[in-house]
């Protein structure tokens, strides 16, 4: 494209040269023969006057050494022909149209040839005309000649302007395009291994390609750094993790023993000499079994969580549906004067490990079982929200709700925002729940208000990183 | 007429008859009538002849420089000495032209004495006798003297007009010019048809 645009403008530019100069020199060649004419006719006044032909031819002689003048000749007042010569032999009398009265000298172009006539005067009276026929071949020659040097000059000029573009394209534009591919590459596949190749010559662009490469090596470093630091961290992590469920697990299990001799001891006292105790101290035993009862409960709601957190999960298709009306029944049964309205689709397929999703299902159909207890009737719902490119499933009940300013409190262990007295629980729940959300890849969240029921929403996205 | 009848009456030496009179009577009057006209061209290119030497004899004032009489005056002279051959001819050539801006007039003198003014002497042949002593005095008056008499150049005249190949060419000679202080232009000696150089006579 390029290349056409200066060559368009190359023979544009030859083109208004060539034809300024045709002018000129047409106009030279005018003007030197109009000279020629006026030298001539002025040194034929006498042979005119004196009707010398002889003189006349001999002025006329003169001419023919002139390249380019074909024929001339001098006539009378009258255009009779006083002397005149030819160049082509086999050319007869020139046809000369008359002078207008003012004009001194008149040119005609014909065919090829220009012919200029001029007056000869002698005391400001015509005695007679001179004319001069010229061949414009020379103009054409000139013309050709142009032509030839302009064509050359446009072809030369062409393939060094060839020469010179694919010397830059390969010494600065390959480079660069080089560098910037490379980025580009670099951005993709995130492989910081690549470098880019130095140029043949030392200039700029090296020490570009130098810098771009140190700036590689960089980026290279501290990527494995990151990395590094990363795997680093994430083993602590990890390993703090598995210590601490280890601990816990642990603790919990060594609690037991000392909580189930408890539980067991007094169990004992109070059947075996139960009868005997009077009522305040059958109280007290009372108060320790129920103490007993508590931290039992929070021990296995501890193990569970530990357990949830440490266990390898199985990956198998679980009705969530069905999970949520077995243990709907169970709490039925176990609160058979409880008015409680449950809802829940036919079917709610996932994927996901069954015992964890179970527990999960528990937990959240629990509270809400327990959340809705002081009212004389409840509604307890498990549904799915279809969205964009996830499914969101809910556990809903219009039971106490809690307050949304506390919503980020919910989660964590052993936050609880009602009190034991209102409802039982220990704070692990909800946790346990989240941890389970976290090992299936997804998300859990909750909306509430006081009095208005509270719904919690959960994503299992068994595609993504699991575990 | 008559006296052509009677002569050819007595040419033939009889009496003709009428129908071969009528002939013969217009044969002589064709060929006289040829005759008449063969002399009116003859008085035609006698004119033109006239005219020629007028022309020149004009033109020649045309390639001659008057030295010391530059400026002199504001007539160009052309005049006649002798019996005048050009008649009207030559002022009716010469009628509203000029020299170097300097009006032509036409003269004619009878003595030689009188052409101090003049510019151009044309001798008529009349003056063929005593033509030393006219270019003698001539000389003096820085004039240039022309003639169509025979051999005027050789005798001492600055141009003679001469018939060259059936035309009025003309004969220069230097010496006099220069004795008579006059410059003749090149172009004139180009068509001259003869340049005398070095002195007359010898």
């Amino acid at each position: 494209m390029n290349t056409l645009v200066s060559a368009v403008a190359l023979l544009l530019a030859c083109a208004g040269f060539f034809t300024y100069d045709q002018i000129t020199f047409r106009q030279g060649l005018i003007r030197t023969l109009s000279a020629q004419a006026q030298i001539v006719g002025s040194n034929s006044v006498s042979a005119i006057l004196f009707n010398d032909p002889q003189a006349a031819a001999s002025t006329l002689a003169a001419l023919q050494g002139s390249q380019n003048i074909v024929s001339a000749g001098i006539l009378s007042s009258d255009h009779r022909a006083l002397a005149q010569f030819s160049q082509d032999r086999r050319e007869a009398n020139v046809d000369i149209p008359p002078l207008g009265p003012g004009k001194v000298q008149a040119y005609w172009l014909r065919a090829g040839r220009v012919v200029l006539v001029r007056r000869i005067l002698s005391e400001g009276r015509t005695v007679g005309f001179v004319y001069l026929q010229a061949s414009l071949q020379e103009l054409d020659k000139r013309l050709k000649r142009y032509a030839l040097i302009a064509v050359g000059v446009l072809l030369i000029s062409l393939a060094a302007a060839n020469l010179v573009s694919s010397s830059f394209r390969k010494s600065v534009a390959q480079p660069i395009i080089q560098l910037a591919e490379t980025a580009q590459r670099i951005s993709r596949d995130k492989n910081y291994d690549i470098r880019v190749s130095s140029p043949a010559e030392r200039n700029e662009l090296a020490v570009l390609v130098g810098s771009f490469n140190e700036m590689l090596g960089e980026l290279q470093k501290s990527h494995d750094e990151l990395e590094q630091r990363v795997a680093e961290r994430t083993r602590e992590l990890v390993s703090a993790n598995r210590e601490l469920e280890a601990f816990s697990y642990s603790v919990s299990h060594d609690l037991r023993g000392p909580l189930d001799a408890i539980n067991g001891f007094s169990y004992v006292l109070l059947n075996q000499y139960g009868a005997e105790l009077d009522g305040q101290r059958r109280e007290l035993v009372e108060n320790i079994r129920a103490s007993a009862r508590r931290m039992t409960a929070l021990i296995d709601d501890l193990l569970n969580l530990s357990r949830v957190t440490s266990s390898a999960m199985r990956l198998e298709k679980v009705d969530l549906s069905e999970v949520a009306r077995s243990i709907i029944d169970e709490l039925r049964q176990s609160a058979p004067q409880r008015a409680v309205e449950f809802i829940a689709p036919e079917k709610t397929e996932v994927v996901g490990d069954p015992r964890l999703l179970r527990v999960l299902m528990d937990n959240l159909l629990r509270n809400a079982w327990k959340y809705t207890s002081q009212h004389a009737s409840a509604r307890v719902e498990f549904g799915t929200v279809p969205e964009n490119r996830r499914t969101v499933y809910f556990v809903r009940d219009d039971g106490n709700g809690f307050d949304p300013r506390a919503a980020d409190r919910l989660f964590q262990p052993f936050q609880r925002l009602h009190s034991a007295a209102e409802f039982p629980g220990n704070g692990v729940g909800l946790a346990t729940v989240r941890r389970i959300v976290q090992r299936h890849g997804g998300e859990v969240w909750a909306h509430g208000a006081i009095e208005q029921g509270a719904t919690f929403y959960f994503t299992i996205n068994s595609s993504r990183g699991l575990g | 007429m008559a006296a052509v009848n009677s002569a050819v009456n007595s040419a033939f030496g009889r009496r003709v008859g009428s129908r071969p009179k009528i002939a013969a009577r217009l044969a002589i009057a064709s060929s006289l009538i040829v005759l008449f006209a063969t002399f009116a061209v003859g008085q035609n290119a006698r004119s033109t002849e006239s005219q020629v030497k007028a022309a020149y004899l004009y033109n020649f004032g045309k390639f001659v420089t008057w030295t010391d009489r530059a400026g002199n005056s504001d007539t160009f002279q052309i005049c006649v000495l002798g019996k005048d051959p050009f008649g009207r001819v030559l002022d009716s050539t010469v009628k509203g032209e000029s020299i170097d801006q300097k009006t032509v007039r036409v003269a004619r003198i009878s003595r030689v004495q009188e052409a101090a003014p003049c510019n151009i002497l044309f001798i008529s042949a009349s003056e063929q006798g005593h033509l030393s002593a006219i270019l003698a005095d001539a000389q003096r008056m820085e004039v240039l003297t022309v003639s169509d008499m025979p051999h005027f150049a050789e005798r001492g005249g600055t141009i003679g007009l001469v018939n060259h190949q059936d035309r009025i060419r003309f004969e220069v000679n230097r010496n006099m010019a220069e004795k008579s202080h006059l410059v003749l232009s090149s172009e004139l000696l180009k068509v001259a048809v003869r340049v005398i150089q070095g002195k007359p006579g010898r």
